[in-house]
């Protein structure tokens, strides 16, 4: 049983647009996809519906074999305690510091404070941003910040880690560097999936890609065919 | 870091079971949090003292004229049952009517449950108490006889109705050697419909005034979410509970609501202090020896409880309206 299963997933929004239809597509535990395609082809809508932000219209998805479209409103903060996301504009809160942006998700948890300053501090330095855990997010680089929504994206050790075209606003080494950080919570186990149009840099990165165009899965090349694996639909 | 196991598991099942050992866990987590949101909340409302003060004192406003018209219902209660002068009823007998008339009749209503008491002013009474008080003495000293009868003075209970003094007056008429009748109810009956007028005042301003309070804390603690909404929603995709993001907010409600509470009773206490002295004296013209209701430890305590019921309720509503539905990203 693969930790993540789409079966037959199609995602109709009240104006008609259908951003998902019939997706069908598994990932195993602890490994790195990049989902991509052109603006609009359901990347974003992909990760929405695994966040569970979103119910699809029609299809299942399965986590550790739990259908999450069924998931009680009551079980999703749990659920979703157990996943990471990524954005591209971050979503720092501007008001507060570095280190409380990455405590947000263990204190919703009511982690003991001390708990939280050694996870945080231990999130901050994978991320090389121990030193400036005091500064408000707009002392930070484009790139730092960054840095800080993927440290606040792992703190809490999740199963999952979701990325939402990380790398937009960032120079093609900063974003060599953020993949590089991703792959690292790849190799000790997490399940990374990271929606990406810059095909030139997910194609370096050597994982598997899945792609998506107005909401169907393209076949793969060569080359794309690893882990993600696509199923009949 | 370590290799993580490869173990299937719903991890996001965990935190709906477990044993007693993890309901205590997530029972000193809930206390936690409590404690640091209320200590939050309180250095958020008081940071922004101004805008706290201004939300106090309307929401002290609207607790004060109700909990001030409590107040005077109160002590027009008790004006009535401690009143020395309380009404009652007198019965003149007639001029030549026997002593042992009013002398039986007063016997057989002392007899009387609803009768607190019965005196006796025979026809020499009337006539000594009268020369006492008039000062004409000597007129009356030339009069061949006694003018004035004998007289009982009743007093009811204090539970008596107004319509038991007319009950009362028509039998007591309809006895022999009976004159007049007179009933002394007019102070009562005014004091009594005031003290209605006063109650239900009271519950209509209290019923308007407490939707008022809910309101004005409602819109601040709307104004509250507003600002901290980018917080919210990223709290909700990291997996925050709709109670985790309320409780903030509640406590402001709370804060708000016992801000306003004792702005109530200090805005009690001032118009006390300024009516204290003239009502002492007014009543004191009356002949009524009473002592004034005013703000003690169960009142203020009550204010309180009220302002922080009606705050939290203003703050359920504003989190209600605002957070249902709340688009994450």
């Amino acid at each position: 049983m693969s930790q993540i299963e789409f079966h037959n997933v199609t995602k109709r929004y009240d104006n008609g647009t259908e951003a998902l239809n019939g997706v069908s597509l598994s990932f195993e535990e602890g490994s790195m996809t990049f989902l991509t395609g052109h603006s609009g082809a359901g990347k974003s809508t992909f990760l929405r519906l695994l966040l569970r932000l979103d119910v699809p219209t029609r299809g299942q998805i399965l986590v550790n074999g739990v259908n999450v479209v069924q998931l009680p409103e009551s079980r999703i903060p749990a659920y979703r305690q157990h996943m990471g996301a990524v954005f591209q504009d971050h979503h720092l809160l501007a008001q507060r510091s570095v280190y409380d942006n990455v405590a947000v998700p263990l204190r919703v948890t009511g982690m003991i404070e001390r708990d939280v300053a050694r996870r945080v501090r231990a999130a901050l330095s994978r991320v090389g941003l121990l030193e400036k855990e005091r500064l408000l997010p707009r002392h930070l680089s484009t790139g730092e910040q960054q840095r800080v929504g993927i440290a606040r994206a792992v703190v809490n050790r999740p199963r999952v880690l979701l990325a939402d075209e990380p790398t937009g606003n960032l120079d093609p080494e900063l974003s060599r560097d953020i993949m590089r950080l991703f792959e690292q919570f790849q190799e000790v186990g997490t399940t990374v999936i990271i929606a990406s149009h810059e095909r030139e840099l997910i194609e370096a990165m050597a994982k598997p890609i899945v792609e998506l165009s107005q909401g169907t899965l393209t076949p793969p090349t060569a080359e794309e065919d690893g882990q993600a694996q696509l199923e009949s639909h | 870091m370590d290799k993580r196991s490869s173990k299937v598991t719903d991890p996001w099942a965990s935190g709906a079971r477990g044993g007693v050992a993890a309901l205590r866990g997530r029972m000193r987590r809930w206390g936690r949090d409590h404690r640091r949101v209320a200590g939050e909340s309180l250095l958020y409302v008081s940071a922004r003292l101004g805008a706290s003060l201004l939300v106090w004192l309307l929401i002290g406003i609207a607790l004060a004229l109700p909990g001030g018209l409590y107040l005077l219902q109160t002590n027009l209660v008790r004006m009535t049952q401690g009143w020395e002068g309380r009404p009652g009823i007198s019965v003149y007998f007639q001029a030549n009517a026997q002593a042992q008339l009013a002398k039986a009749l007063r016997d057989e209503l002392s007899g009387d449950p609803s009768i607190e008491r019965v005196t006796l002013v025979t026809a020499d009474q009337a006539l000594a108490e009268f020369q006492q008080f008039a000062g004409i003495s000597d007129a009356l000293a030339h009069l061949s006889g006694n003018p004035l009868p004998a007289s009982l003075r009743i007093v009811l209970r204090d539970s008596a109705e107004a319509d038991a003094f007319d009950l009362m007056a028509t039998r007591l008429r309809a006895r022999t050697g009976v004159e007049e009748v007179s009933i002394e109810k007019t102070w009562l009956q005014r004091v009594q419909a005031m003290t209605g007028l006063v109650r239900r005042l009271g519950v209509v301003l209290a019923l308007t005034f407490s939707v008022g309070a809910i309101l004005v804390t409602a819109t601040s603690v709307r104004l509250a979410i507003e600002s901290r909404l980018e917080e919210l929603r990223v709290m909700k995709l990291v997996g925050a509970t709709n109670p985790y993001i309320r409780r903030p907010f509640l406590y402001f409600g709370l804060f708000y609501g016992l801000g306003g509470g004792v702005a109530g009773a200090m805005l009690i206490s001032a118009v006390l202090l300024i009516v204290e002295a003239p009502l002492a004296s007014l009543l004191g013209s009356y002949g009524a020896d009473v002592q004034l209701a005013g703000l003690n430890l169960g009142f203020f305590v009550g204010l309180l409880a009220l302002g922080g019921a009606l705050g939290v309720c203003g703050a359920l509503l504003a989190a209600r309206q605002r957070l249902s539905g709340l688009q994450v990203i």
